[in-house]
């Protein structure tokens, strides 16, 4: 049996399970090219205008998908931590595109709660139970893919860099070079090193969380927040840059709460939808480099006080 | 202390009379207008939903008459009106302004000690007895449901009325009364009477006219201002309507919610295309579309905020249900930015096309 894996959204955080998971459950598993033009298109096609670009494009590979899988996984990632969410666009994401989209083949929906083993094997066992009858091989695949995600670290740490940014967004906006347009490649010719969030302990974001007045109840707002203001504050990072989408009602709010916090601190927003140039997002990312150099100079010039 | 709060439909009406029932100072903020939309929409992050920008001018413009405590309701769903209260903080802060925010949230998320903490602020400033205080709370409920109804009736008999204009006209007498009343005795006598009054609307029984049902985001079905009185234009067609999410509506939800036994029906019809809650209204939404078209409505017309997040899950599940139910369903999406002229344009093509509809059944028979 072939199970396809659309390329998009979270697939960029959860891949060694998913495929893992799959692939020792016997199945064939497909997984969509990386995305590309094509894909954004059939994604602009498929999806409701109003959407934002990551739904699009998750739409376009689905569709890509269609007709080389017998059966294909739509996460409807519910909650990552307990008392928290995504987005009410994850929740409803296996409406949105067997709804916008025909002729879909059979999709593996159950809702998916991973803040404990527990709830996710849950999940394990009736997604598995599409693919195979035999429950021992559906916990043996579990465990190993549980396993797989654990030795598993995403993040960018870049060492060596007289300029320091702490990139911070989505995670399909950080790791998606189609979409982001190669963003860290470019700012690493330019001179300047990167880091994400996965390198801030937990207890330092909570640290952060516990200053606002109310507690973000989603989880990327919590950790990209925690993360941004953390780097900012212990001087780790020369500048933070947010990469979002247009029309991401998360961002909106995430975007405003850092920016309060962090005050003057050097801080860029790059949003991007279909319609996004190159050349314009180019111009953005060399005129804030220079603008951290010209900073760093001044820095140094000034006789430090007291 | 004089407090204020943000617009939304009728509910100023109710606060108004639990404020005067209290006895606590107050001011009510201009009706919603452009003004205050341009006031929000200068000072607002660019991408944030409608609603939260025009809250930002109710609370300059109640500022300007005096006003410093500002009292909203934050609620823990997984939407962006649960965030608002921190960010309109900071930038009411930093606008310059120095206030006091009471936000009365649900006590499953501060715990009730601090919810108590919280309405002890403004109900401290009562010098009214205990009974006293949880009478002004009935009666300000009594209120809202009281003009739900009324409203209600207005929206459904206006598609039946025999002298045109009785409904609409009726309606709006009675919420320009109601806003003179001085206390919630008064306000509650007034509105009994009218609603006899809408009851006994000389009505036309054989008359069948177009059944349209108002879906969509809470806030901009609810308020007039940012659907450019949709309900209002609907009455004037001669059209009869009918809108699920209501304030009392809300409160009703927000009481049963823990008890998982709110909206049963609507989440039975929903399920089939949507079958867990995402967040916001999108469940209502979807559902009431499933029930207008079992109810002989002849339409649906969903409202929603750009940006929208659980409206733009609704807003892909929607044409599915108007396929396997034929059952014409519009999207109309706002923003500040939006005309008036095209906004109706749409809406009377929608009309058109449902009266069309009708006529070519007909003909079939
Ligand atoms: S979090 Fe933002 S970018 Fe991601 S799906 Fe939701 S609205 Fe889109
Ligand atoms: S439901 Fe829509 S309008 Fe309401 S807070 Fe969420 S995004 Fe904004």
């Amino acid at each position: 049996m072939k199970v396809g894996i659309p390329k998009g959204l979270l697939y960029y955080k959860y891949h060694p399970f998913l495929i893992t998971f799959f692939k020792e459950l016997g199945a064939d598993v497909v997984v969509s090219e990386d995305t590309n033009k094509k894909i954004l298109d059939l994604g602009v096609k498929y999806a409701v205008d109003e959407a934002c670009l990551p739904i699009k494009i998750f739409h376009g590979h689905a569709v890509a998908l269609r007709d080389k899988c017998d059966i294909i996984v739509i996460p409807r990632i519910m909650q990552i931590k307990k008392n928290e969410y995504i987005c009410p666009k994850f929740c409803g994401l296996p409406e949105m595109v067997t709804n916008s989209i025909e002729n879909m083949p059979l999709s593996i929906t159950e809702p998916i709660y991973t803040f404990t083993k527990k709830r996710l094997y849950r999940w394990a066992k009736s997604a598995g139970k599409k693919v195979t009858g035999n429950e021992f091989k559906i916990k043996h695949a579990f465990l190993k893919a549980y396993e797989g995600q654990l030795n598993y670290n995403a993040g960018i740490l870049d060492e060596n860099y007289d300029i320091k940014i702490a990139l911070v967004g989505h995670p399909y906006n950080i790791y998606d070079n189609f979409v982001n347009m190669n963003l860290v490649n470019k700012l690493n010719k330019l001179g300047v090193g990167v880091e994400t969030m996965e390198f801030t302990h937990e207890l330092l974001i909570s640290l952060e969380i516990n200053n606002l007045y109310k507690r973000p109840f989603w989880t990327f707002a919590r950790e990209n927040y925690g993360f941004a203001v953390n780097a900012s504050k212990e001087k780790r990072v020369d500048g933070i840059i947010y990469i979002s989408s247009f029309n991401c009602g998360i961002d909106s709010v995430i975007i405003e709460l850092i920016k309060d916090k962090v005050g003057s601190f050097p801080f860029l927003t790059l949003k991007v939808d279909e319609h996004t140039g190159e050349a314009g997002i180019d111009t953005r990312i060399e005129a804030f480099t220079d603008m951290l150099e010209r900073r760093i100079v001044n820095e140094s010039n000034i006789p430090t006080h007291g | 202390m004089k407090v204020t709060f943000p617009h939304m439909g009728n509910v100023y009406l109710a606060a108004k009379a639990l404020l005067d029932g209290l006895g606590i100072d107050y001011v009510i903020p201009p009706k919603n207008n452009k003004e205050a939309l341009d006031i929000g929409t200068l000072h607002s992050p660019e991408e944030m939903c409608l609603p939260f920008k025009l809250m930002i001018g109710n609370y300059v413009q109640a500022i300007q008459k005096g006003a410093d405590t500002i009292i909203i309701v934050g609620s823990c769903g997984p939407c962006r009106f649960g965030e608002y209260c921190e960010l309109q903080m900071n930038l009411m802060k930093n606008l310059g302004y120095d206030l006091n925010f009471i936000v009365i949230d649900y006590p499953k998320d501060i715990g009730i000690k601090e919810l108590y903490r919280r309405i002890s602020q403004v109900s401290s400033k009562s010098n009214r007895k205990t009974y006293e205080k949880l009478k002004a709370l009935s009666n300000s409920l009594k209120v809202i449901r009281l003009i739900d109804e009324i409203e209600e009736a207005a929206h459904m008999f206006a598609g039946y009325e025999r002298n045109k204009g009785d409904c609409k006209h009726i309606l709006n007498e009675c919420k320009e009364e109601a806003s003179k009343c001085r206390t919630s005795k008064e306000m509650i006598n007034l509105l009994i009477e009218y609603k006899e009054k809408i009851k006994h609307v000389p009505i036309d029984i054989n008359k069948n006219p177009l059944k349209i049902a108002v879906i969509g985001e809470i806030y901009t079905v609810i308020e007039s201002y940012t659907n450019f009185s949709i309900e209002d234009k609907l009455m004037g067609y001669g059209v009869s309507s009918h809108r699920g999410l209501t304030p009392s509506w809300w409160v009703k939800n927000a009481l049963l919610s823990p008890l998982k036994i709110n909206s049963l029906a609507i989440r039975r019809n929903a399920k089939k295309y949507l079958p867990l809650q995402i967040g916001g209204h999108a469940i209502e939404c979807v559902g009431e579309a499933v029930t207008a078209s079992k109810e002989g409505y002849d339409g649906a017309i969903q409202i929603f905020p750009m940006g929208c997040m659980p409206e733009i899950v609704s807003k892909s599940i929607l044409p599915t249900i108007s396929k396997d139910l034929d059952f014409p369903v519009m999207s109309l999406v706002v923003d500040d930015m939006t005309g008036e002229a095209g906004y109706i344009t749409r809406i009377e093509a929608f009309i058109d096309l449902l009266e069309r509809r009708r006529e070519s059944v007909l003909f079939r028979c």
